[in-house]
């Protein structure tokens, strides 16, 4: 069956097959991150690196299409079997990347995206804040006491992936007249602290909890507009996370999809090979099919990016909707059909159990993604 | 009769109901993509591009019959010309356009869409994929222009698309070019009560020598004696003549069967799966709009059930799930109509889109409540018309079948199922003190 694969995602597969995957259960297991491999991934060639797909070339990166990223994405995420890493990757170089690119001042575009691309800096950021305003603010921003311009951040975010590893941190903080503003705030910055502290689950991304002690941070700090979050860094934030943190698990059902295929002609039931078994034929034809589905849906979210109009927030949040069901789906049948035995060996199933649970509770999970979706339909909201 | 031509001369090609219109609703620009999907969406899909034939979709469901304006309207729109080249009088429609023409007639109504579907797209690529162009342009291009109406009969009456089953037989009437006649009988047939012309599956007659195929398309004017029909009732779409055809010693010209293997049919039975995938896409896309409407009106409580989440997530996961089947949907139109099987792409399309279709359509019948199950509700109707799409064109489990072949775990197998009691499972097991002593003496 033909199945339209970008050459850019072949090469991505093939790379982190290569790079990655030899280590993702230990250092799953280890809950480690290794510095090397991000290197090896940002510095690949030839090819893209994937650090920088989104950075213009004249900025240093690979100027890549949305479409093209969200191939190299799934690319990544098939061949590493590795949700934490992937998540990592994607966050750094989408998430922190493309507020830089859109919103960035030339200064900041000029100073941050080059070694972003490079993959010598990275930016990390809290999956707290990638659904608008939606949970309560957790960072206050007053301005500078002293009048001498500038602003003094305080709170603390949790769930800051990259956090660990990174050069510096995209934050929204909220004005006590309830407006907000996205900063982008060096490592280096006095009071600030990263704490040690992550989820159970995608133990392979470097996790941490960002402290804001009462940080001063500079004029040259804001992203965008003062009190211009609301329309500008949050709305493109969501649909990032929304699109880009799912394109990784495309790759991984399409590679726990070929798994349970391949279980299922290894294992025997009742002296017969289980895949003689009519409802198991039957759900493995299902598991193809929502591959097929969710990347279309991805696709088309993505394409928005790459049209030069703006990328419509409903078809973003219904991509992951979809998505995130799919992968629920897809790991079941998949752990089902391996057997109790399948939570051994290379553990994809098991890792993408627990990855996959976490991965659906974020990008706001459905609570955010039905009414988001619902208010376009029915113009309320 | 010993003509060798087709029963379908030049000579009655003179329209009934006036030529296709000269300018094609359809001709929306091609976006480039193989989703076409770049421009921004929002809101529910717009309102079908068939106003009168919409207008009317009650009345033909109510009264089980397709107006004669729906017909004129039909050919009048140029539908019937999309999916085909200009060499036979099609307008050579791009996949997205004749995509975006199938929903939307399916949107207006069901049962008119799966009639005239049928004959103009399914019969017409099986004519024009197994038959030949030299004897059946005539055919194809009254198929095109809406004066004649086909039918594909394949089912019969013991089974369904088992075809080990199927009885219907063409033989030679007589001497070599002397035609054939065909004896059997089709049933459960979509336009069967009122088609021109049957585009029949049959077993062939194989006299000593002939090595060909058991198995042929046989195209049978149904104008004829040894022609019978039978309408019936149905539980959707009733608006769409569906019943069944008893051929008795009815004459097929010579041209008019073309021997074909068995397994080429699944070929030409895929424009049948893109058939049904578009009309519950539509189905779904309709009962999704209808919902919205009655949310945003109906007050519940005090409040408008709008405002309800329970319904907000109801209406959230059917846009996200007529949204995946939709854009698998034109990925697969497109690659079809430009020259490449996708078998395997359309199957599981056919099996997601339409179980999506019945899924979301019951969805919008708990959001209507009791009106929803109100008979002539708009929503009740497309709660019946979702589920031929499921059974039609062979059913989800049978191309489930097919895709899990192709996905390389082999054919099906059979086994006669005898294997619990010997694994030790089939019986209930001993109390906690053992099995009483008499079975044991028994045993």
């Amino acid at each position: 069956m033909e199945i339209p694969h970008f050459p850019i995602g072949e090469w991505a597969r093939e790379l982190a097959d290569r790079v990655v995957e030899p280590t993702v259960a230990d250092r799953d297991r280890e809950r480690r991150w290794n510095p090397r491999l991000f290197a090896e991934l940002a510095e690949a060639r030839p090819g893209p690196s994937l650090t920088g797909p989104l950075v213009p070339r004249d900025l240093g990166g690979a100027g890549l299409s949305a479409t093209q990223t969200v191939a190299l994405l799934a690319g990544l995420g098939e061949g590493a079997r590795d949700p934490g890493l992937a998540l990592a990757v994607g966050v750094h170089a989408v998430l922190a990347t493309v507020p830089l690119r859109a919103f960035g001042s030339p200064w900041q575009r000029e100073r941050y995206l080059p070694r972003m691309a490079s993959g010598e800096w990275v930016g990390a950021l809290s999956l707290q804040q990638t659904q608008g305003a939606s949970m309560a603010p957790a960072v206050t921003a007053r301005p500078a006491a002293d009048g001498s311009g500038g602003w003094v951040l305080t709170g603390e975010l949790d769930l800051v992936a990259g956090a660990p590893v990174a050069h510096h941190f995209l934050v929204v903080a909220a004005h006590d007249d309830g407006g907000r503003t996205a900063f982008v705030v060096d490592r280096a910055t006095p009071r600030l602290r990263v704490g040690e502290a992550g989820p159970a689950a995608m133990p392979t991304c470097p996790w941490g909890r960002l402290v804001l002690g009462g940080c001063a941070v500079p004029d040259t700090a804001v992203l965008g507009t003062v009190a211009g979050a609301a329309t500008e860094v949050e709305p493109l934030l969501a649909v990032l996370d929304w699109v880009f943190s799912s394109a990784p698990w495309l790759g991984l059902i399409r590679a726990l999809t070929r798994d349970a295929i391949e279980g299922a002609r290894e294992r025997r039931l009742f002296g017969r090979p289980l895949h003689h078994d009519q409802s198991v034929r039957f759900t493995l034809a299902d598991l193809a099919a929502r591959c097929e589905l969710a990347e279309g849906m991805l696709h088309r979210a993505a394409q928005q990016f790459d049209s030069g109009h703006r990328p419509s927030h409903q078809d973003a949040a219904a991509a992951r909707l979809f998505v995130a069901a799919a992968v629920r789906t897809v790991t079941d049948a998949a752990a089902r059909l391996s057997g109790p035995l399948g939570l051994t060996g290379d553990r994809l199933v098991g890792r993408a159990h627990r990855d996959g649970l976490f991965f659906a509770g974020t990008g706001g999970g459905t609570e955010v993604l039905r009414p988001v979706i619902a208010a376009s339909l029915l113009e309320l909201g | 009769m010993t003509s060798t031509t087709s029963a379908y001369d030049p000579a009655g090609t003179t329209s009934a109901y006036g030529s296709a219109g000269t300018t094609s609703p359809y001709n929306m620009t091609d976006t480039g993509s193989t989703y076409g999907m770049t421009g921004v969406a929002s809101g529910t899909r717009a309102a079908p591009a068939f106003p009168g034939i919409a207008a009317r979709a009650a009345q033909t469901d109510a009264t089980g019959r397709i107006p004669a304006q729906n017909w004129k309207e039909l050919a009048d729109s140029g539908y019937l010309r999309l999916f085909h080249p200009p060499e036979i009088g099609g307008t050579g429609a791009d996949g997205l356009t004749q995509a975006d023409a199938m929903e939307a007639l399916a949107r207006a109504c069901p049962g008119t869409y799966w009639a005239a579907t049928v004959s103009a797209l399914l019969c017409g690529k099986l004519i024009s994929t197994y038959g030949d162009l030299r004897s059946h342009e005539p055919l194809l291009r009254s198929l095109l222009s809406g004066e004649r109406l086909a039918a594909f009969a394949v089912v019969e009456r013991t089974a369904g698309s088992d075809a080990g089953t199927y009885r219907t037989t063409v033989r030679r009437a007589g001497a070599p070019g002397g035609g054939f006649v065909i004896n059997g009988e089709k049933s459960r047939i979509t336009n069967a009560p009122i088609a021109d012309v049957a585009v029949v599956l049959a077993r062939r007659e194989r006299l000593p020598g002939d090595d060909g195929p058991d198995w042929c398309l046989a195209f049978v004017d149904l104008h004829q004696p040894g022609i019978e029909r039978y309408e019936i009732a149905h539980m959707g779409l009733r608006g769409m003549p569906w019943g069944g055809i008893v051929f008795t010693d009815a004459h097929i010209a010579e041209a008019d069967v073309v021997p074909v293997p068995f397994g080429e049919l699944a070929e030409g039975m895929a424009w049948g799966w893109l058939k049904n995938s578009l009309a519950a896409i539509a189905v779904a896309e309709s009962a999704l709009s209808a919902s919205v409407r009655h949310a945003r009106e109906r007050v519940s409580f005090g409040r408008p059930l709008a405002h309800m989440e329970g319904v907000q997530a109801q209406l959230a996961e059917s846009r996200a799930q007529i949204d995946a089947a939709r854009l698998l949907a034109r990925r697969a139109m497109c690659e079809r109509v430009a020259g490449r099987s996708a078998r395997d792409l359309i199957a599981m399309l056919k099996i997601y889109a339409t179980e999506m279709g019945v899924e979301v359509a019951a969805r919008a019948v708990q959001i209507h409540g009791a009106t929803g199950v109100t008979q002539g509700h708009e929503v009740e109707r497309l709660y019946r018309d979702a589920q031929m799409n499921v059974i039609g064109g062979f059913t989800s489990n049978r191309l489930r079948e097919q895709v899990a072949e192709s996905l390389g775990l082999g054919p099906a197998v059979y086994s006669a199922f005898d294997w619990v009691t010997p694994a030790g499972l089939g019986q209930d097991p001993a109390g906690l003190d053992g099995l009483p002593y008499a079975e044991e003496a028994v045993s």
